[in-house]
């Protein structure tokens, strides 16, 4: 559904023509999808103008960075928004980086770390774009989600340019709900359709202290990086419990200790796919791993600002391991697999062997919730994918689930995985089931209500929120020309 | 291999954009964060290798679907591989092989390129990808060095098209020959007889012209009689040393880097560089030399069927942790007063010079342009020269710091060597 000449030259005169693109043989590079065009805007008052022009035209739109997946209906416009990649600053004093949207982590983490700072990289992965919203590693250290979140500039789907928080008074990023105007339900909706339509140009990331090193020692090549040392007053390690609900209560004593920089609840199978460079490596490893382990665990790095404070976090650790029946792997014992995951866990650069290398594609169910109650639902859909690793559909992870406790550990991310060949039909839909069945297992039993069902069946249950959300983008969206997912990549 | 052969490995590619990028730990900042040239100047994912595996896809389903921007996209593509290693650096699949598959079935549907058909006119008539004036052997008359057609010697230092026909670039095969003279090797050239690699053909699509120009050479050296080869071009190294081997041409030839050979000389105590050379200096890893000159493996075998992409016999995947680092870098350490600091985009995640690809030959605005982005990073450490192993590379970098005015200097490894001894 292409764009008649006089269309197309409207949307070029406002990118110049090596920045738009309609060629049918190039489109398949983004996804499968045949685009009306794909554009690539430089900054806020393009993107503007580009949005202006949708409207305009009734025509659909969508921004994407760094990519991965994604729906788009046909003949809608791509926003690639490649171009938009500057680092607008960062504000020691205040604690704040303002970026665009592709900007990646691993970029601004590299920045911030110069200067003591840090800042909460997605799960996704340091590849994706630093203001994308959601929870990681960091979580105990740098929370998640919407807290992170402070002032945004945010072109709205009819093409308004607006400013949230501080911005929209005092010109300033340091806050998201004031003085001037907070969109905070509107700007980081938490449920279905989970993000806000239009196209967030800008946004100001909260900072943290980070008491570890400048940058990470890090010697070898690719795919073998070690640390030449473990840099002074950090250690990470790996702990398993006899059981879920001892692991359980050591996880909320050290966060109630707050003495962890980061605590992820691993499970074998992904401390096995971050320690190895290879498939064949990774089935190996994993087999001598599930011996080691004594039951469910997860990893922690300490992070002392000086030997006094790493001392004592070493010591409440250890303490609270021991109080729990923890055990501590001897293979993350080892200094070099304890640099490989310190370095990768800090610098979330290894999600990607997590979930494609093994099969090529994966799917999971991620919750954000009271830890306690969806790591009970978790156990059960660990249960639920025995038969589909027994058929060889998904990869023998154990039928574990991860996840790892906010802040001070009540409040928590659980997710599951079911790694599979994408080429295998059959796999790919025994995967789809299991995730229907346990979303919807979820809901029904009272553990949580997932994102990823549907909003009709979730909505009655939660303040009929997607009604009220219908309304917001009707009245925000006029045109429908910003179907869902649309704002933040 | 044909593109369909590698249809599973495309089908692997997620989309995650790492092949943008250098390994993601060894970020360093928003500053020299990419590592392929191509996505940085033409900025649509296509341009990418992520976008390539992915129109690699749909072209394995629907066929190959040609436009002018496609083979824009196509032909505007170093070849450099650092894409490969940045995804390889998490996930097992074949980047560069299919890339290069591709641009080889444009080749065979006659979707060239017609800078690059003009080069590829001038090898099959002369044997050379530069414009042949004069003879090739000619730059070493008067030197006195053996000619490895006519008499029998160890090494046969292969000289390369640009080096010997380039009047900016013969110093390097006569530096060459000086240090080897001086280490006492027994060498030889093949002076007019010798023959272009073939390697830059390859790397331009032309795989027949490539295979020809390979058994050329095969023949001469097996005339010759010598166990090793010496390039003094990283092109020529990856052909001998790498792709030679990939087509079972190779034999049991010893393929050496002269930097390598060097390095080699100087720890056996046969060179030893005492003049001082007061520079400070930053170093250019060649992609053939570096993460391209790691050694082939071979492989065949077939995936295993279930829900992992493991094959049987398992496959050892080249990631480029193998190319040529430490020797030159050793041979630069090695000569008085030189330092050498590093630049952020190193060894196998290093930046390309530009010249790769046929890029050199078909958008020489897109070489300059990425061969002065390299030289912004070196000026960025403070250092007087950019040294590099390749003459390809010291062209395309000079190239760019004529456009730009930069007052860096550009040394090829052999030159610093020769001012040493």
């Amino acid at each position: 559904m292409a764009f008649t000449k006089e269309v197309y030259k409207e949307f070029e005169d406002v990118v110049g023509v090596e920045n738009i693109c309609d060629d049918p043989s190039i489109m398949p590079a983004y996804y499968g999808t045949e685009f009306a065009a794909v554009i690539l805007p430089k900054d806020t008052a393009e993107v503007q103008a580009l949005v202006k022009l949708c409207n305009k035209h009734k025509v659909m739109f969508r921004p994407i960075c760094t990519g991965w997946s994604g729906m788009f209906p046909k003949g809608i416009v791509l926003f690639d928004l490649r171009r938009m990649n500057r680092i607008v600053e960062i504000n020691e004093k205040n604690m704040y980086a303002v970026v665009e949207p592709y900007v990646i982590s691993a970029e601004l983490q590299a920045e911030l770390m110069k200067r003591g700072l840090n800042f909460c990289i997605k799960g996704a992965g340091t590849n994706c774009s630093a203001m994308l919203r959601g929870h990681g590693h960091m979580d105990q250290t740098t929370s998640g989600d919407d807290r992170n979140h402070l002032a945004i500039e945010w072109v709205t789907p009819e093409g308004e340019i607006v400013r949230s928080g501080s911005l929209g008074s005092a010109d300033e990023w340091f806050c998201g709900d004031g003085p001037g105007p907070s969109l905070r339900a509107i700007l980081t909706s938490a449920v279905p359709p989970g993000v806000t339509p239009g196209v967030f140009t800008k946004a100001a990331v909260k900072l943290y202290h980070w008491p570890g090193p400048s940058e990470f020692p890090i010697v070898g090549h690719s795919p073998k990086y070690t640390l030449g040392e473990i840099p002074a007053n950090t250690m990470a390690r790996y702990y398993s419990f006899p059981s879920v609900d001892k692991m359980w209560q050591a996880e909320l004593k050290l966060g109630e200790g707050e003495i962890c920089y980061e605590l992820m609840g691993f499970n074998a199978a992904m401390v096995s796919c971050n320690i190895t460079t290879c498939n064949e490596e990774e089935e190996e490893v994993f087999a001598k791993m599930s011996k080691e382990v004594q039951g469910p665990g997860f990893f922690v790095i300490i992070a002392g600002s000086s030997p006094e404070d790493f001392a004592y976090k070493k010591h409440v650790l250890e303490y609270i391991v021991k109080q729990n029946g923890g055990k501590s792997l001897k293979t993350v014992e080892n200094p070099e697999v304890e640099g490989i995951l310190m370095c990768q866990c800090i610098r979330i650069s290894a999600s990607i062997r997590e979930t494609f290398r093994a099969g090529g594609a994966f799917n999971s169910i991620p919750i954000m919730g009271q830890r306690d109650l969806t790591i009970k639902w978790a156990i059960g859909a660990g249960k639920a994918k025995e038969p589909l690793i027994k058929n060889g559909y998904i990869v023998d992870d154990g039928g574990a689930f991860f996840g790892w406790g906010v802040e001070q550990g009540h409040l928590g991310k659980t997710e599951i995985f079911c790694k599979y060949d994408p080429q295998n039909a059959e796999a790919k839909k025994a995967v789809e089931q299991w995730q229907q069945e346990q979303t919807r297992r979820a809901f029904t039993e009272k553990y949580f209500a997932s994102t990823l069902g549907s909003q009709e069946d979730i909505g009655p249950a939660l303040s009929n929120y997607h009604l009220w959300w219908q309304k917001l983008v009707k009245t925000l969206d006029p045109n429908g020309v910003s179907p869902e997912g649309g704002a933040l990549v | 291999m044909a593109l369909e052969q590698y249809a599973g490995d495309m089908g692997m590619c997620c989309r995650c954009s790492a092949c943008k990028f250098v390994p993601m730990q060894k970020v360093k900042g928003s500053d020299y964060s990419y590592v392929c040239p191509s996505i940085a100047k033409y900025n649509f994912h296509a341009y990418s290798g992520g976008g390539r595996m992915n129109i690699g896809t749909a072209a394995v389903k629907n066929g190959m679907n040609y436009t002018d921007r496609l083979l824009d996209v196509v032909y505007n593509c170093q070849m450099c591989g650092a894409c490969d290693v940045s995804c390889k650096y998490a996930m097992d699949m074949e980047v560069l092989e299919p890339i290069s598959e591709f641009r080889m079935k444009c080749n065979e549907d006659g979707k060239t390129n017609a800078a690059l058909d003009k080069v590829i006119a001038g090898l099959r008539k002369t044997g050379s990808m530069v414009p042949a004036k004069g003879k090739r052997g000619a730059w070493a008359a008067g030197l006195g060095i053996k000619d490895a057609t006519k008499e029998k010697v160890d090494v046969l230092f292969h000289v390369g098209c640009l080096t010997s026909f380039d009047p900016e670039m013969q110093k390097l095969a006569k530096a060459t020959a000086r240090i080897l003279e001086k280490a006492g090797v027994s060498f030889g050239i093949a002076g007019d007889a010798e023959t272009c690699c073939g390697g830059r053909a390859y790397q331009m699509g032309y795989k027949d012209d490539f295979l020809a120009q390979a058994k050329k050479n095969m023949a001469l050296i097996k005339k010759c009689g010598a166990k090793t080869l010496v390039t003094g071009c990283a092109d020529g190294y990856q052909a001998f040393k790498v792709l030679y081997d990939k087509y079972d041409l190779k034999g049991k030839l010893e393929v050496l880097h002269i930097s390598e050979y060097i390095d080699k000389l100087i720890k056996d105590g046969k060179l030893k560089p005492r003049k001082k050379v007061n520079l400070s200096v930053t170093y250019h890893d060649p992609c053939r030399l570096g993460r391209l000159g790691e050694p082939w493996i071979h492989w065949e075998g077939t995936k295993v069927p279930g829900d992992r992409f493991v094959f049987d016999p398992p496959k050892e995947y080249r990631r480029g942790a193998k190319g040529i680092y430490e020797p030159p870098r050793d041979v630069i350490k090695s000569i008085p007063g030189v330092k050498l600091t590093e630049m952020t985009r190193i060894k196998e995640y290093a930046w390309c010079c530009g010249a790769g690809g046929g890029v050199n030959e078909s958008n020489p605005e897109f070489a300059t342009w990425t061969a002065q982005k390299r030289i912004d990073e070196a000026v960025s450490t403070g250092a007087e020269a950019i040294v590099t192993a390749c003459p390809w590379c010291e062209k395309t970098l000079n190239e760019a710091i004529k456009a730009s005015g930069s007052s860096l200097k550009v040394y090829d490894i052999v030159e610093l060597v020769e001012k040493a001894i």
